[in-house]
């Protein structure tokens, strides 16, 4: 307060200078505040374009019935159709057919039966493929690689990117190609000269196969972050730890690991919401089978809803009613994430120069 | 001076603008007109190449300048008919879009695809469709959306090499069509026979009898078999529990007598005919007329094609379920024109020029499709074709797909059940209600009887 006061009355007594220089100031603070907005403007663009919008209409379309039966691209008559206005009674009535349902979609999505079974699959699926792949499998392979010759790591990583950069619908093929029926698949024709009868894969371990051929793609991604993080620890440590007797396994679990602790959050939360939103590498493997929704994700019945009948008929209200559940989950989950992992540490500035 | 130079470029003016009114003459109209087509190669391919036959036809024709654009390849039906929904969606679809008849019932509702009605009687081609198809062909205003392409039946095929390893004589192989025909031989015969096959070793278990892998139209000669409707007078859906139930057992008890187990469920297509085509793993398979076009090309062109069909595969009628008489389905396609189409009249001059007896001979001949031409099956060249000859007449025994715009929530219900019972899920009676609790939340307006 004291302090505060003592400026405002030097202000007064510097008379007009005091003036200018406050005015120069704000220029100033306003100056580096637009281009910190200018920064940003790139990002905030692209959020808002292909975030927020998106995010808004099927917030709207959630609460229409559109199909393709009563298809329209008229937004001023979906919303015409049901919010006459009757100025005597002041109620709202209708005599089109309304497009504007209510909660009618979410009422439904939450009747049906298998709601419960789609929902339990996309945690499995997400927890198995996180922890066994995502997260685990890309420490392991950034721990190993780390830790052999320096070329032979880059070459073992450079295969584990494979998967990733391999176009989708060729991936899954190839993945379909091994785990086909006999006498097709490649595993069957192995179990063929092993002497063992055939498997259907699909039939029989569709998770299996669901997981590893999410996994084997999701596994570059943490690897990438993990490596770089274990190369940039700074050798001292290392040597530190040496001269100290450490084995190779106290050092990764006293050094390395804790020294990691912000890559492997970023990479849970990370890989949490893109898991919980992907779905193409189902929709091509399983289609959501074998029988009665086995493998069927929360997104992918959100896709199937609102985009994909055999007979021609798209549900897109109904199906965005499914995909506004997934924007509520993501939402809260990154809130949560960032909460419960301090997000504001990692990004604050470090108080030494380590990492 | 002046004027001698302006005079050369006044004449070369002059000379300009006394051209311009006869280079615009010369210069015809240009009219893009884009076609897209699913097809099989190579056997269904006329399905588009037909288009590029008549090109110059019609374009002499119209006094016009065609710019054609044919799209055609083998994609999924599934994703073929989500490119068109999304492009016409955008008002960006092609003009002309080759189609299942019962994509009618959704598409004229959206108004993806216009009434022909005031265009037909301006070709005389259209004049000499079979009539019944045209039945196909309308919306639930009772407009006509299409034109038909093509047709066929969807027959039970029998392997004739693993029914003699069963010990029939080739007479009795011989006679089984005629006897399904007769409603002698029933679908419950069928299993008999398909269990008997399975227990005598001379197919693996689950290899008795097989269906398509996914969804499809043919599931429906099912539960019409069993006596069931989709639609009642008034033209609403309905769903028939009890033929349900029954389509459900039959096939629950397939299961549990080791006749299907699952195995050709969500398999590739592919897959699915290198299995069944050549007749030595399977013993009763039910498909289409195509599938036999298919086969001889693509599958068993190296043991002889057509000739070591002839001699190993039969076909039939779908036996008789409850109804007593046997049953086959159709599902025609059409040619419908795009609401996105800049020039509808001449889209249909396109489709008018390509409905005759030579180009569609050329089609359903090599595709072992059924015409759609009066005049079409009586020429020497259908004529000749033996299979036509003999599938031709499963017409007789044949059923539809409703054109209703809810027809794909209830057939994807309907489908839920029978892949919950084949694949051991679920009992017929649970599955029911699945489908029924599924047909209760997605179809508005059924009536579950």
């Amino acid at each position: 307060m004291a302090n505060q006061r003592s400026v405002v009355q030097d202000a007064g007594l510097a008379g007009e200078q005091g003036t200018a220089v406050l005015a120069r100031s704000r220029r100033r603070t306003l100056r580096a505040q637009l281009t910190a907005y200018g920064f940003l403007a790139p990002a905030g663009i692209l959020v808002i374009l292909f975030f927020f919008i998106p995010m808004l209409l099927i917030l709207f379309l959630s609460i229409t019935n559109l199909s393709t039966t009563n298809f329209t691209t008229d937004i001023v008559r979906m919303l015409r159709s049901d919010l006459d206005i009757d100025l005597v009674s002041f109620r709202f009535v209708t005599d089109q057919p309304a497009y504007i349902v209510g909660f009618d979609n979410f009422e439904r999505m939450f009747r049906d039966e298998f709601a419960p079974k789609i929902l339990f699959n996309t945690l499995f699926y997400v927890f198995c493929t996180l922890a066994f792949f995502n997260v685990g499998l890309a420490l392991v392979i950034s721990l190993l690689t780390t830790h052999i010759d320096r070329r032979a790591g880059f070459f073992f990583r450079a295969l584990w990117i494979l998967p990733r950069i391999t176009s989708p619908a060729v991936y899954v093929l190839m993945w379909r190609r091994i785990i086909a029926a006999a006498p097709f698949g490649i595993l069957n024709q192995f179990n063929e000269l092993a002497g063992r009868s055939e498997v259907n894969y699909y039939q029989d371990h569709p998770w299996v196969f669901v997981i590893l051929v999410n996994g084997f793609i999701g596994a570059s991604f943490g690897m990438i972050i993990f490596t770089s993080a274990i190369e940039s620890i700074p050798k001292d440590l290392l040597n530190a730890s040496l001269v100290d007797g450490s084995s190779v396994f106290q050092r990764i679990r006293y050094v390395i690991l804790p020294l990691l602790r912000w890559p492997l959050l970023f990479v849970v939360t990370y890989q949490t919401l893109s898991l919980l939103t992907s779905f193409e590498y189902i929709l091509l493997l399983t289609g959501g089978g074998p029988g009665l929704y086995q493998t069927e994700v929360w997104s992918l019945t959100a896709y199937n809803r609102a985009l994909n009948t055999y007979f021609a008929n798209a549900q897109w209200g109904y199906g965005s009613a499914f995909a506004v559940v997934l924007v509520i989950i993501g939402v809260v989950m990154a809130i949560v994430y960032m909460r419960a992992f301090r997000f504001n540490e990692l990004v604050a500035e470090p108080k030494i120069e380590v990492l | 001076m002046q004027a001698r130079r302006i005079l050369p470029l006044l004449l070369v003016t002059a000379l300009i603008l006394s051209l311009a009114p006869l280079s615009a003459a010369l210069a015809q109209e240009t009219v893009t007109i884009r076609i897209r087509c699913k097809s099989t190669p190579p056997t269904e391919d006329w399905r588009c190449n037909n288009f590029a036959e008549v090109e110059e036809e019609v374009e002499a024709a119209l006094g016009i300048d065609l710019n054609l654009v044919l799209i055609q390849d083998n994609a999924a039906w599934g994703d073929y008919k989500q490119e068109f929904q999304l492009s016409a969606e955008a008002g960006q679809a092609v003009d002309i879009i080759l189609s299942g008849h019962e994509d009618i019932g959704a598409w004229s509702a959206a108004g993806f695809i216009i009434p022909l009605d005031d265009l037909i009687p301006n070709y005389p081609e259209f004049e000499d469709v079979v009539p019944s198809l045209w039945e196909s062909m309308k919306g639930p205003d009772g407009k006509i959306y299409g034109i038909p392409q093509d047709a066929e039946a969807r027959p039970m095929y029998f392997s004739k090499l693993l029914l003699s390893d069963l010990g029939w004589s080739d007479e009795e192989i011989e006679a089984l069509p005629e006897r399904i025909a007769s409603g002698e031989f029933t679908m419950a015969d069928l299993f008999d026979v398909a269990e008997q096959a399975v227990e005598e070793g001379v197919v693996e278990e689950g290899y008795g009898f097989w269906h398509r892998p996914v969804n499809g139209g043919d599931f429906l000669y099912f539960y019409y078999g069993m006596g069931g409707e989709v639609l009642d007078e008034n033209g609403a859906l309905v769903f028939d529990q009890d033929a349900a139930l029954k389509v459900f057992q039959m096939l629950e008890e397939a299961r549990n007598r080791g006749i299907m187990n699952g195995s050709h469920l969500g398999i590739e297509w592919p897959d699915w005919h290198t299995t069944v085509a050549p007749g030595e793993r399977v013993l009763f398979a039910a498909g289409g007329t195509w599938f036999w076009g298919d086969w001889a090309v693509n599958y068993v062109a190296d043991r002889g094609g057509e000739e070591y069909l002839w001699e190993n595969i039969g076909f039939a009628l779908i036996p008789a379920m409850e109804t007593g008489r046997p049953i086959t389905l159709t599902h025609p396609l059409a040619y419908m024109v795009s609401s996105s189409s800049q020039h509808p009249d001449v889209a249909m001059a396109l489709i008018a020029a390509i409905t005759t007896p030579e180009a569609n001979n050329r089609h359903a001949i090599g595709s072992a499709h059924l015409g759609i031409l009066n005049a079409q099956l009586e020429s020497p060249d259908y004529q000749a074709s033996e299979f036509l000859a003999k599938a031709h007449p499963m017409l007789d025994f044949t059923t539809f797909l409703p054109n209703h715009p809810s027809w794909g929530a209830w057939s994807e219900a309907y489908w839920t059940g029978i892949e919950a019972v084949e694949s051991g899920e679920l009992t017929a009676e649970a599955a029911l209600a699945v489908v029924v609790d599924r047909l209760q939340n997605e179809v508005p307006g059924i009536t579950i009887r």
